[in-house]
């Protein structure tokens, strides 16, 4: 799979006088990106930036050369995003109808949804899910769906936000095991460590900037020194 | 009630047909003033929505529910008015919500969905758009168990705290989490895509 690059160029972002991102310049094009860091570090403004959910204060964020601040609506196509609580990201009563929210707005025929959300749920092998009402779900059907209404989209960069904050350990493996499966660029904000150990890429976020940007074993000694400081 | 897969005959009608036949036969029934008329249309009622194959665990609690509800409504109308009056009144509200049950339960949510919208489409000559109106239909019925758990949740803590019987220890954290809430569906309806103006082949 072809892989847009992203590119943040001197990204600053200010909520009222509040910096929480300041001068970020980096181009993301590895398959595999983490991003680790304190609670309050600008990790999710980091990861919201990669499909305009944020736009910038100062600077510019490029997805393939779109610009998010004139072209969200492609890059959102581009850029999938799984929150951390996914109960709060399926919008429709019954988890079929979620999965094919999402390509409505693409405004595919309806065959066609229906052959993609019958695909999805098959490679995630949650097909049984396909009828059940979405409330009825346990914490790990509800992440799965959620990956699974990105993942229908075709997008060929998905971003977690804290997928795993809310799993149990087998429903953790269980995403872990997807996330590792995917064709996509994964680029994961987490706190949790082990999930990037197969990573080729993890920055660690510290106030508003990057603090480190490496190797996985590396990246995670300086977020443990920085932690223990 | 939202439908699951069901598979009968009454699945495989076109929703349009079945809602305007449910329309039709709810008005017919307030003509029909026979009580064994209506006794016959509501066991017919009842062999329809036994014929489409509905899980009786879904049926069950609103079955329940129904139940006691036309019980009270008889025995106030009976009071009221006459026994009779009361059962022909009873048979015609039980008969239409088994006929509902029928139609509600073989029909897929999505579809019902298009329906309004395409039912509510003149709206769009006053402004109206019928498609954020059946997103925003779909929303709340998606969104009330979750804002259940939330309240069962403070409820328990505020229990917890010895605050459970304090309606504002209850209403202002549940207030807040509704808004947090809020705020995160409407990034995820952001990040999926959702425009409000709807595509070409939705208007």
């Amino acid at each position: 799979m072809d892989l847009p690059s992203i590119r943040l160029e001197n990204v600053s972002v200010r909520y009222d006088d509040r910096a929480v991102l300041r001068d970020v310049s980096i181009s993301l094009d590895e398959q595999r990106i983490g991003v680790i860091g304190a609670n309050g570090a600008g990790k999710s403004t980091l990861s919201r930036l990669l499909n305009g959910l944020v736009l910038p204060t100062d600077g510019a964020v490029h997805v393939g050369g779109l610009n998010t601040r004139q072209h969200s609506k492609q890059i959102r196509r581009e850029v999938g995003f799984v929150f951390q609580n996914p109960a709060n990201q399926i919008i429709m009563p019954i988890v079929s109808d979620d999965i094919a929210f999402g390509l409505k707005n693409l405004s595919l025929p309806k065959s066609e949804r229906q052959q993609r959300v019958a695909e999805t749920l098959d490679e995630l092998n949650i097909s049984h899910l396909a009828d059940r009402e979405s409330h009825t779900l346990s914490g790990g059907e509800q992440q799965m769906v959620a990956l699974a209404s990105v993942l229908a989209m075709q997008p060929r960069t998905i971003v977690f936000d804290e997928p795993t904050t809310m799993l149990d350990l087998r429903n953790r493996l269980a995403l872990q095991h997807e996330i590792a499966k995917l064709s996509q660029r994964a680029i994961v904000v987490t706190h949790d460590l082990e999930i990037l150990e197969d990573f080729e890429r993890v920055l660690v976020i510290t106030d508003g900037t990057i603090a480190f940007d490496g190797d996985p074993a590396e990246a995670i000694a300086h977020y443990r020194q920085w932690s223990h400081a | 009630m939202i439908a699951a897969n069901n598979s009968s005959y009454l699945a495989r009608i076109k929703p349009g047909w079945k809602f305007g036949a449910l329309l039709v036969l709810s008005i017919a029934l307030y003509l029909i003033t026979s009580w064994i008329v209506l006794l016959a249309l509501f066991i017919a009622s009842a062999g329809l929505l036994l014929s489409a194959r509905v899980d009786p665990k879904q049926l069950r609690l609103p079955l329940i529910s129904i139940t006691v509800i036309l019980g009270i409504v008889f025995v106030l109308l009976g009071i009221q008015t006459d026994w009779l009056n009361a059962l022909r009144s009873v048979l015609r509200l039980l008969t239409m919500c088994l006929l509902a049950y029928s139609v509600s339960l073989t029909t897929k949510f999505e579809a019902m969905l298009e329906l309004f919208q395409q039912v509510a489409s003149p709206i769009r000559f006053v402004g109206g758009n019928p498609a954020q109106i059946a997103l925003a239909f779909s929303m709340t019925i998606r969104f009330i168990p979750e804002l259940k758990k939330v309240y069962v949740e403070v409820r328990e803590a505020q229990h917890a705290r010895g605050l459970a019987n304090n309606p504002l220890a209850v209403t202002v954290p549940l207030v807040i989490r509704s808004l947090k809430i809020a705020e995160e569906t409407a990034e995820a309806l952001d990040a999926r895509g959702y425009d409000s103006d709807p595509a070409p082949h939705q208007r």
